[in-house]
């Protein structure tokens, strides 16, 4: 039957191939869709490898102050531990999780090397984030006096400088050692990549950047207007602000998430229009077949091998589409486009391919179950 | 074969009610080649296509070699009508995008058989009615005579046990149609029964029977 029925569009093929290229170009804008979707739910089963709750950002910039300002710094840095609110501080590099400043550098050792974000923190960042080490330890204070200097790697660094050997002991071409490597650290939220990090001792101090601080639960904001306040009094003509990190992931959220609905909400709007195309081509093709479904009952079809016909022809026309679409969508995982991992296209692909069949079946099955009813007598009568 | 009892058939249309047969009484026997005939309109394409299980009468009963079909669901008038029946119309319908052999094989289709048997079935059927030749030619690159030829290679490629013919030669001119009474006369002598509605009175002599119709109702 399969293959009367290919023959039978084929001999159409001139009144299907707008049908056809439409399907196409829905399987096209799919794929995209559920490329990005894919990509998106992939990341975000990833573990950010971080806490954000109760952590807060305070971003300094001393302005034309220059007057003892390491000094000022270090009295800040004392007065917020003081907080009966606040249970960790730490100062780090602009680069805090969730901003939108990154800093990153080609880490190498012997012949290998990989573009790594690059963080410098002080000893208490681990614990204001509450990142587990997965061996070794989170570098101390008294380790600035070390010849090698101690870094951190996350996994993604480990993996791509020293493959499955141990890196903990292990110095870089820079003379630095590692001392510890942590899990994930996804810095710009849930929904992006787990790149390669390194963190790197910040010494000296330095008068910039930004002090993070983890919060006892229950604090509100009428503790940082008093922090704010404070502050003020303390860094005359310094500027700060207070950012909370669960509102910065929700910007880094809504970065990726915007696109993916935007795109989403187009994607769907495409579909319906081609599904509503579909189920009118479908609807005059029926009616112009009138007299062959007369003789195809009066030969001997039941009124489900008529619909079952009419649904199979979609089937039929969809599949020439995807198989022109998979010419253009199998390029992405063997090429690699845009740097994905191969997984997500042919994820993206498989999820293509049932939407555009389940979209067909939709509608083809109405205008098929009419056809179904046509009564032989009647239009083998007409003509 | 086929046998109809006080078969009545009403159109009812929003406006109008049509009487288009009115207690009719046939019975079929096998190897019979029977002619119906009357004027337009008195109901001889509504009457065979009841006996075709095309159409439903609005009263009467049908038989098929003795058995009731009213009750039947459509998947076993589906059947019947495959396997027992072969159609042949006036205006031949036959389906355009598909060759001649593969509008011959559409009965098959509806059946359990191979595609290779389905190809010889087809092959011979179109042997049968001299168009072996014309295989892989479309209806439309065809005269109207050979178009019937492979109506009714169509009809017999199921090997059914009767043949209904809707005015088979109405749209050819003399020669065409003799050609093709001779060939539905050649396969009545094989053993295969046939009905066929015609309006010429010498096509209807060849027949074994004649039953007239007027007005929906059976003269005699
Ligand atoms: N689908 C229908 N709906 C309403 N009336 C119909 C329908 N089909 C047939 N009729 C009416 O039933 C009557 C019998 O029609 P039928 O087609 O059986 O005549 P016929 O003898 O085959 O005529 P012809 O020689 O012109 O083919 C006619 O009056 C026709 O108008
Ligand atoms: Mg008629």
């Amino acid at each position: 039957m399969i293959q009367h029925l290919i023959k039978l569009i084929w001999n159409r093929k001139g009144s299907h191939l707008l049908l056809i290229i439409e399907i196409w170009a829905s399987f096209m804008v799919l794929f995209g869709v559920m490329s990005l979707v894919t990509f998106n739910l992939d990341n975000y089963r990833e573990s950010l490898g971080f806490e954000y709750e109760q952590v807060w950002a305070i971003d300094l910039s001393r302005n034309q102050d220059t007057v003892q300002t390491a000094e000022k710094l270090a009295q800040v840095l004392q007065r917020i531990k003081a907080y009966p609110e606040v249970e960790k501080v730490s100062q780090m590099s602009s680069n805090s999780p969730f901003s939108f400043s990154q800093m990153n550098s080609s880490i190498s050792r012997k012949k290998t090397s990989t573009l790594s974000d690059i963080y410098y923190t002080d000893e208490n960042f681990e614990d204001v984030f509450d990142i587990k080490m997965k061996s070794g330890r989170w570098y101390q204070s008294s380790d600035s006096v070390a010849k090698n200097k101690p870094v951190v790697i996350n996994q993604k660094t480990a993996d791509a400088l020293f493959g499955t050997e141990n890196p903990i002991g292990k110095t870089l071409d820079d003379n630095k050692v590692v001392v510890g490597v942590i899990d994930n650290f996804k810095a710009k939220g849930e929904f992006t990549k787990n790149e390669p990090a390194f963190f790197q001792l910040m010494w000296p101090r330095s008068e910039e950047g930004k002090i993070v601080l983890k919060l006892k639960s229950g604090t509100d904001a009428n503790f940082e207007a008093k922090l704010v306040k404070d502050l003020g009094s303390m860094l005359v003509g310094w500027t700060v602000e207070v950012s909370y990190l669960t509102d910065q992931r929700q910007n880094q959220h809504n970065l990726a998430l915007v696109p993916m609905i935007v795109f989403t909400i187009i994607a769907g709007f495409l579909l319906l229009n081609v599904a509503m195309g579909l189920f009118g081509i479908l609807k005059v093709n029926i009616a112009k077949r009138r007299e062959e479904i007369g003789v195809r009952r009066a030969m001997g079809a039941t009124e489900t091998d008529i619909q079952k016909q009419f649904v199979a022809e979609m089937w039929v026309i969809a599949t020439f589409a995807i198989l022109v679409g998979l010419l253009f969508a199998v390029q992405f995982p063997t090429l690699k486009v845009f740097d994905l991992a191969s997984g997500v296209y042919w994820v993206a692909i498989v999820l293509a391919i049932l939407i555009i069949y389940g979209l067909v079946t939709i509608c083809a099955f109405y205008p098929s179950r009419q056809a179904a009813k046509i009564q032989p007598a009647i239009v083998l009568h007409e003509s | 074969m086929i046998t109809l009892n006080n078969i009545e058939k009403v159109y009812q249309t929003s406006t109008i009610e049509t009487l288009a047969l009115n207690n009719i009484n046939i019975d079929i026997k096998k190897g019979e080649f029977v002619s119906i005939m009357g004027p337009s309109g008195c109901g001889k394409s509504t009457l065979l296509n009841i006996m075709g299980l095309l159409d439903e009468p609005t009263k009467g009963d049908i038989l098929i070699d003795q058995k009731h079909v009213e009750q039947y669901t459509d998947k076993a008038l589906a059947s019947l009508r495959n396997q027992k029946i072969g159609f042949i119309f006036q205006s031949f319908h036959l389906i355009n995008d598909l060759s001649v052999l593969d509008n011959v094989e559409i009965p098959l289709l509806y059946r359990n058989s191979s595609a290779q048997f389905r190809r010889e079935a087809a092959r011979e059927a179109l042997e049968k009615v001299g168009l072996s030749n014309r295989m892989k030619h479309f209806p439309n690159q065809l005269s109207g005579g050979q178009k019937q030829r492979v109506a009714i290679a169509r009809a017999i490629v199921g090997k059914p046990d009767i043949i209904l013919a809707d005015e088979p030669t109405g749209n050819l001119d003399s020669a065409m149609g003799n050609e093709i009474l001779n060939i539905l006369l050649q396969l009545n002598a094989e053993g295969c029964t046939i009905v066929m509605v015609t309006h010429d009175e010498s096509m209807a002599k060849k027949t074994h029977r004649l039953i007239r119709l007027f007005d929906g109702t059976q003269v005699y």
